[in-house]
Parts: C-alpha cells; sequence; structure tokens
C-alpha cells in the first residue's frame, strides 16, 4: 500500500462449471445405470477413455495456443495403418512404433509450419491435412483394415501393473508429461503468451513462431503414440476408425473450460471433461442409447457448460 | 532544494546515456522525423512534447528499434553504434512502456516478469519457479509494491499492470525507460504512486524519458524538455526555464499543408443534434452540445480526450450510460440502425475496417445504404444501380470514375469520398466525421472539406472530430474541446486559434 496502488492478492480461479455437472453424470451413472459400476465396467471405461485422454492434452495446448486441430482423428487412423502394416511386414514393434510417431509428427510440423509461419487459420490448415491423411490410409489399405500383426501388439495392450491395464498407465502419463510442459517449461509459458499476447513473446525476444510450431508437432508425436492404444484394442488396424475421434477431444477440452481466445486452459478441468465424455458414453451403451444420440447428448452438454460459463463470467463481470 | 540543486550539479557533470544526432525518418509522404537530436542523461526525466502527430511516437520507435532511421547516428556513453532491432535497443538497456501493454493475461506476474528469460535449474529443461518468484518479489518490493507474484495479469487494474510493466523492464536492467502517456488512464491517487516510483528510479540513475500531454506533469515531474513540431525538433530546455504559455507556443502552428479556407458561413437553423449529460461507460463524462442545422461544429482535444466516444455513443455503437441524446429534437435510444434511419451518419475514423467493404466495387459501397431508397419494391435493376452510382461519382469527384473498381485499390481521399456519398444517398442530414482527413494528402484533403461544406450549405449539420488543430480552426463554425472525457470549453469561431484549443486541450494551464 506504501505506493498508493492497491496491493494485488491472487484470486482463486472458479472451478469450471464441468466439475459439478460431470460428478452429476457419474452419480447418475453408478444409481440408475445397472452394471455401470461394476469392476468388469470400470476396467471396460478406462480403456474407452484412455484413447481420448490422451488426444485431449496435446488438444488443450493446441487451443489454448489460440488453434484447432481437426486433423487428429484423420491421422491417428493412418499412424495405426502405417503401424500395422510394419508389424505385417515383419518389424518390430518399437520400429513400427518410431514409424507411427514420425508419422504423427510430420503431420504436426506441416500444421504447425502452415499455421505458425504463413498465418492460415488452423481451421482450414487441419481441415485440410485430415483430408490427406485419410486419403494416403485408404490408398494404403484399399480401404480394408489390416491385421495378421501377429502378437506383440495386442499382448502389450492386454498387459496391466497392479490392476491398472497398460492403456490406462500411457493415458496418465500423457497427462503427466503434459502437466509438466505446461507448467513446468518455458515451453508451457510461452503457450500461454502464444494465445493470450503473442506480440508480447515476440517482443520479449523469444521465437515465437517456432514455439509455435512446437505444439503441433507435440500434438502429432502424442498422436502417433496413440495409434499403439488403437491398434492394441482391435490387433488390426482400419483407416477410417479414428475419424471423428477429434471431435471428442475438442468437446472435452471446450467443457474443461479451456478458451478458445484468451490463452486460458486447465489440463485438470480437461481430464474431467474427458471424464464426463467416457461416462455419458458408457452408460448410454448400457442403456442401450445409439450412437447417433450419444453425440446429440455430447452436444447439449457442451451447450449446457458453455451457456453457465459465459453466464457466470458476465455476472462477475457485471 | 540543496539535495536538488546538488542533484542538477552532479547530473550535468555526465555524459549523456544515450544521445541521437540528427536522426531522420520519413515514410512516404510524410518526414515523421526531420533532423532530430536528443540527449538522454542517467538519473533525469526528460519530457518530449509535442501536438498530436509530432513526431513523438516515431521517436519512440526509433528508439527501441522497431524503426531504422534513415539517417542520423546514436552514441551510447560516447560511443557511435546502431540500434537495428528491438534486441539491440535491450542490450543498450533501453526499455519501452507502451500504452499497450505486452502482459499474457494467464501467466503470473513472476512469469511475466521473466517471460522469454525464464531462470531454469542447472542442467535441467524446468524453470526454476522458486528463484523466478523470489527475484520478481524483490524487484516488485524494491518499487514499494506489495504484489503477489502468484496473482494472474488478467486480474490487474491498468494502473497495476504499469507497475508489472516497470517490473519488468527493471528486471532487465533497463538503464532508459521510456514511457508513452503512463497516467493517460490513471486516477489521480494511481498518478501520485507511480511518479512516487518514477522518482525512486530518478534516484537510482535511470533515465526516464516521458511523453505527456499533460502540462502540469511536465512541471511536476520534469527535468528538462524536448518539444517537437512536425517531426521537428523545436526547443529543448531545462524545466526551471520554462512557462506553460512557452510550451504551448512552441507546440502549435503546425505546418499542415494549404489549410482549406471556407467560402461562407450561413446562419445556422434548427438543432440537429443535441446531447445533455452525456455519459458512457468508455470515459465520457458529462457532454452537453449542440449541432445546428447549416454550421460544421468542431470536437477537438487531444488523443484520449473521449471524443471518439462521444461519437460511438451518439450512434448507439455504444451504450449510453447517463443523459440524453436528442436527433432533430425527438431523444433517440437505441443501436446504430434505430438511429441511423433518423439521418444520422457516422464516419468512422478507421474508414477501411468500419466505413467500406473493401472486396465489394465502388458503386456497391455508395448504394449500400440507400438500396431500399432506390429500390423501394424490393426488385434490383442493374441499369438504374449503375446510373445512381454514375451519378455520385461525379458528384463526389471520385477518381477514378468506374463503378466497377474495387472500394480497396482507390486512394484514401477517394475512399473517404465513397464513405461519404453513401451516406449523402442514403439522405442523411446529420453528419459527424471522425478524423475524416487521416492518412489523405493534402489535395484530397481540401477535396473532403469541400465536400463537408457543400453539405451543410445544403442543410446539413456536421460534426468534426480533428486531431488537426488548423483544420478545427479553419473549417469550423465553432468547436468545442474535451480533455478528460468532458468538454471544458466552447469557442465560437471569432475565438477560434490553436493556442486556445490547446489552452482547453492540456491539463494545468
Amino acid at each position: 500500500m506504501q505506493a498508493g496502488t492497491l496491493a494485488v492478492v491472487r484470486r482463486p480461479r472458479p472451478l469450471p462449471a464441468i466439475v459439478p455437472i460431470g460428478l452429476t453424470v457419474v452419480v447418475l451413472a453408478i444409481l440408475g445405470v445397472h452394471g455401470f459400476a461394476s469392476a468388469r465396467n470400470v476396467t471396460n471405461l478406462g480403456l474407452q477413455g484412455a484413447i481420448l485422454l490422451m488426444l485431449s492434452m496435446p488438444m488443450t495446448l493446441v487451443i489454448m495456443s489460440e488453434g484447432l486441430d481437426l486433423s487428429a482423428g484423420a491421422v491417428l487412423s493412418l499412424c495405426s495403418v502405417a503401424m500395422a502394416l510394419a508389424l505385417a511386414g515383419g518389424h518390430g514393434l518399437s520400429a513400427a512404433l518410431a514409424l507411427s510417431i514420425a508419422v504423427g509428427a510430420a503431420f504436426g510440423l506441416g500444421n504447425g509450419m502452415l499455421i505458425s509461419l504463413l498465418g492460415l487459420p488452423p481451421f482450414v490448415v487441419t481441415l485440410g491435412t485430415l483430408g490427406i491423411a485419410q486419403g494416403i490410409a485408404l490408398v494404403l489399405t484399399d480401404g480394408n483394415a489390416v491385421s495378421g500383426l501377429g502378437p506383440a501388439v495386442s499382448a502389450l495392450y492386454s498387459r496391466s501393473l497392479l490392476g491398472v491395464p497398460y492403456p490406462v498407465l500411457a493415458a496418465l502419463a500423457t497427462w503427466w508429461l503434459t502437466h509438466v510442459l505446461l507448467y513446468g517449461t518455458r515451453f508451457g509459458n510461452y503457450v500461454y503468451a502464444i494465445g493470450g499476447n503473442r506480440d508480447a513473446l515476440v517482443l520479449a525476444g523469444a521465437r515465437a513462431w517456432a514455439w509455435h510450431v512446437a505444439v503441433y508437432v507435440y500434438m502429432g508425436c502424442v498422436v502417433g503414440f496413440a495409434a499403439l492404444l488403437l491398434t492394441g484394442r482391435m490387433n488390426a488396424a482400419h483407416p477410417t476408425v479414428a475419424i471423428g475421434m477429434e471431435f471428442d477431444a475438442i468437446a472435452a477440452v471446450v467443457l474443461g473450460g479451456t478458451s478458445f481466445e484468451r490463452g486460458d486452459g486447465r489440463l485438470f478441468g480437461t481430464a474431467i471433461g474427458v471424464a464426463t465424455i467416457a461416462v455419458l458414453r458408457n452408460a448410454l451403451d448400457l442403456l442401450g442409447v445409439e450412437s447417433s444420440l450419444q453425440v446429440v447428448s455430447i452436444g447439449v452438454l457442451i451447450m449446457v457448460v458453455i451457456v453457465i460459463d459465459s453466464l457466470r463470467k458476465a455476472r462477475k463481470s457485471a | 532544494m540543496t539535495g536538488a540543486d546538488a542533484r542538477s550539479a552532479e547530473r550535468s557533470a555526465k555524459a549523456p546515456l544515450l544521445e541521437l544526432r540528427h536522426v531522420s525518418k520519413a515514410f512516404p509522404g510524410v518526414r515523421a522525423l526531420d533532423d532530430v537530436s536528443l540527449e538522454i542523461r542517467g538519473g533525469e526525466v526528460h519530457m518530449l512534447l509535442g501536438e498530436n502527430g509530432a513526431g513523438k511516437s516515431s521517436l519512440i520507435k526509433v528508439l527501441c528499434g522497431a524503426y531504422r532511421p534513415d539517417g542520423g547516428e546514436f552514441l551510447h556513453l560516447g560511443q557511435h553504434l546502431a540500434i537495428a532491432s528491438p534486441a539491440d535497443a535491450r542490450r543498450l538497456g533501453i526499455a519501452v512502456i507502451f500504452q499497450e501493454f505486452s502482459l499474457v493475461p494467464f501467466l503470473d506476474l513472476a512469469q511475466n516478469i521473466f517471460l522469454g528469460r525464464e531462470p531454469r535449474h542447472r542442467g535441467s529443461p524446468l524453470v526454476d519457479r522458486g528463484r523466478m518468484h523470489r527475484e520478481a518479489a524483490g524487484i516488485l518490493a524494491s518499487l514499494g509494491l506489495d504484489y503477489d507474484t502468484h496473482a494472474l495479469a488478467v486480474d490487474l487494474g491498468v494502473a497495476q499492470q504499469q507497475m508489472v510493466e516497470i517490473a519488468k523492464a527493471l528486471s532487465q536492467q533497463a538503464r532508459i525507460l521510456v514511457m508513452d502517456e503512463p497516467t493517460a488512464a490513471l486516477s489521480d491517487r494511481e498518478t501520485d504512486a507511480l511518479f512516487k516510483v518514477i522518482r525512486q528510479l530518478r534516484a537510482s540513475g535511470v533515465a526516464i524519458v516521458y511523453i505527456s500531454h499533460r502540462l502540469n506533469e511536465v512541471f511536476e515531474l520534469g527535468d528538462r524538455i524536448t518539444v517537437l513540431r512536425d517531426g521537428r525538433r523545436v526547443a529543448g530546455m531545462a524545466v526551471a526555464d520554462a512557462t506553460p504559455e512557452q510550451l504551448i507556443g512552441l507546440m502549435v502552428g503546425r505546418a499542415v499543408g494549404t489549410v482549406y479556407a471556407r467560402r461562407h458561413f450561413a446562419t445556422p437553423g434548427e438543432p440537429a443534434l443535441e446531447v445533455r449529460g452525456l455519459r458512457t461507460a468508455t470515459g465520457v463524462d458529462g457532454v452537453d452540445l449542440t449541432v445546428r442545422r447549416g454550421e460544421i461544429v468542431g470536437l477537438s482535444g487531444l488523443v484520449g480526450a473521449g471524443r471518439t466516444e462521444v461519437a460511438r455513443a451518439v450512434f448507439g455503437a455504444d451504450p449510453i450510460a447517463g443523459g440524453e441524446v436528442r436527433v432533430f429534437g425527438t431523444r433517440v435510444d437505441g443501436g446504430p440502425e434505430r438511429i441511423a434511419a433518423r439521418g444520422v451518419a457516422l464516419i468512422p475514423e478507421n474508414r477501411k475496417h468500419e466505413g467500406l467493404a473493401l472486396k465489394r466495387s465502388t458503386q456497391d459501397n455508395l448504394l449500400a445504404a440507400s438500396l431500399w431508397k432506390l429500390f423501394p419494391r424490393g426488385g434490383y435493376r442493374a441499369r438504374r444501380a449503375v446510373d445512381r452510382a454514375r451519378e455520385l461519382i461525379a458528384r463526389l469527384r471520385i477518381t477514378p470514375a468506374e463503378p466497377r473498381r474495387h472500394a480497396r485499390v482507390l486512394s484514401g481521399g477517394n475512399q473517404q469520398k465513397v464513405v461519404i456519398g453513401k451516406w449523402l444517398a442514403a439522405g442523411c442530414s446529420l453528419y459527424i466525421f471522425d478524423e475524416p482527413t487521416r492518412g489523405i494528402d493534402v489535395g484530397a484533403k481540401s477535396e473532403i472539406f469541400a465536400l463537408i461544406e457543400e453539405l451543410v450549405t445544403q442543410g446539413a449539420a456536421v460534426l468534426l472530430i480533428s486531431s488537426e488543430l488548423a483544420e478545427i480552426v479553419h473549417v469550423c463554425d465553432r468547436a468545442y474541446v474535451m480533455r478528460g472525457g468532458r468538454v471544458r470549453g466552447e469557442l465560437a469561431r471569432s475565438e477560434l486559434s490553436e493556442e486556445a484549443i490547446l489552452r482547453l486541450a492540456m491539463h494545468g494551464t
């Protein structure tokens, strides 16, 4: 107070609206859906949510940087196809995984360069790469599933540690890694800066364009890794199997309270968003609701959360 | 007093921290800086004064490496060197605090202060957050600020953001701190706090280059003054040797090319616009003004005085918090469509973004506001539209006289004519012009004013916002002068002079 401007204290950040809503969905599912809380179903739920959690973590960074990645699902399919072809061709699992990550990273690099260096809108760029990835996957497979991969990848998928399946551990590891990157490194600070005030980053002498590309490369690498889960689950690859997964990932990020405009976001919120979508889909499956109606329910959920968040913001600023 | 004397004696003995000699910078059509020399010494507050457009901003941009001057030299502690990039400026310890802050909203204060220079743990990519927060807290405490370094920038007020910007500059070991109108958005108390920090920095040997429009600040805070006009340095002196009258005299008298000469003045008719006690959330704080048919009324003031905000509120583009607006005697309330329907036209400052559809043709733009008038039954007839467009093009003397030419490729002056033509075609009778000649060359300026005069001779009313004092003096029937969101005075035709306007527009005179 000595200097006259008011003291500044840290203000607690309000919880995103998804937290109470997600809890409500979980409680309703436990109470109202027969078989939801069974051990078998919980494991199943974890496996279903694992890939979504993996995609949603880097997607949070992409959206915080005022970006978007519509190509994630198509690139994931392509990575899975590449991995499966490598395995079917007799290569080892680590070589196949390296190939998959390289494919994902290459698409991330392409997306990032076009967005950061040429300033093209992320929506258009990633819509284009979506088409490219999907097309290549179809050409490589003639539109058919790739099978005959041998036991290695599905064996890895089925293993567990202390009762926790490997795919769930992989997803949690991705969360942890993204957490360390976002909250503990320069890269994380610059993700906030690219979305919140890119000029400030440029004026601070950082290579903003390179960090911006790095956001998409990270996304691509994680997608390449997630192909391991997708391929292991079916012990096969299908060229269009993951199409549309990017929408669930974007939905989870938005539900978690990440802003498209101001460089604001939280991984915790995204994780709750992922859990809510996974629980909702799983519970509706158990209730026998068909898939297209599940999409409707996720849409409604997004609307409710967005309206609540914006009403709260309006009240706060009034 | 003796302390101050000793300080000034000590200061004059020192070599300047940074010296600019004969610096020039030209842009197409404008000499932004013309042979400007400046000496910045450690431990002084150097006030940079000048009217809008005098070259202050260009000088700052040269100092911080954003512009490369066309000619001239820099000396840092007597050594010749070049400032070719923002990185060079930073190395020399020059930090600029612009009016637009460079904070990242969702990073905390420590992260903002050390953005781009985050300390890291030895041999690790992880940021040493403990050290970063300790050092940030130390800098903030040295400024006498009780700020939690974990708070997010988004939760700060303007004054607090400014303090964090200063802390950021100090963390980069800035020796020369350039501040562009730092008090423009601050309350009196916040201003006092800022001055206290500035005095403390001065005592520690930092040089402060301070741009202000407020004369009282010059005398309260400054040590030396440099006055710019038309990109030239017209005077430099110690504050102790200056008087307010003298400074105003030095700032006015800008050459604005051939100023338009008004042909005749009519007796004003009925009131077209009456504003009473207007207040808005955007900073308008009780404004009264009247514009009658047949007169051009100026709305003058320095940048940030609230002129544009008045125009936007009158036009319904920003909500009105208090007071009333009457157009041709009827009280109006509502959005721009309803105001425009009453015959009011706003020709905004930023014509490219707000006034024109750049990718559409001259004809489309000209007819945009009058299509219903031209085709009341809704059917569009191409022949008729082209004829109407040609008629307007001829009347406004738009070149090229080609209805299908894209608005984007027209010169600034012709774009402005298209915007005027759009409202003319719609039959508007109250025109609000916001900086109508910005970015327009001298010849086109007088054509624009000829058009504006034509509007009033035909019975329309015009409110003219301009930062060019000479335009207000030569074109208007009378003028209001704003400062700090209020009208500070009304000048009749016989009282209109650049000095009179500046005296009302500046603080502390």
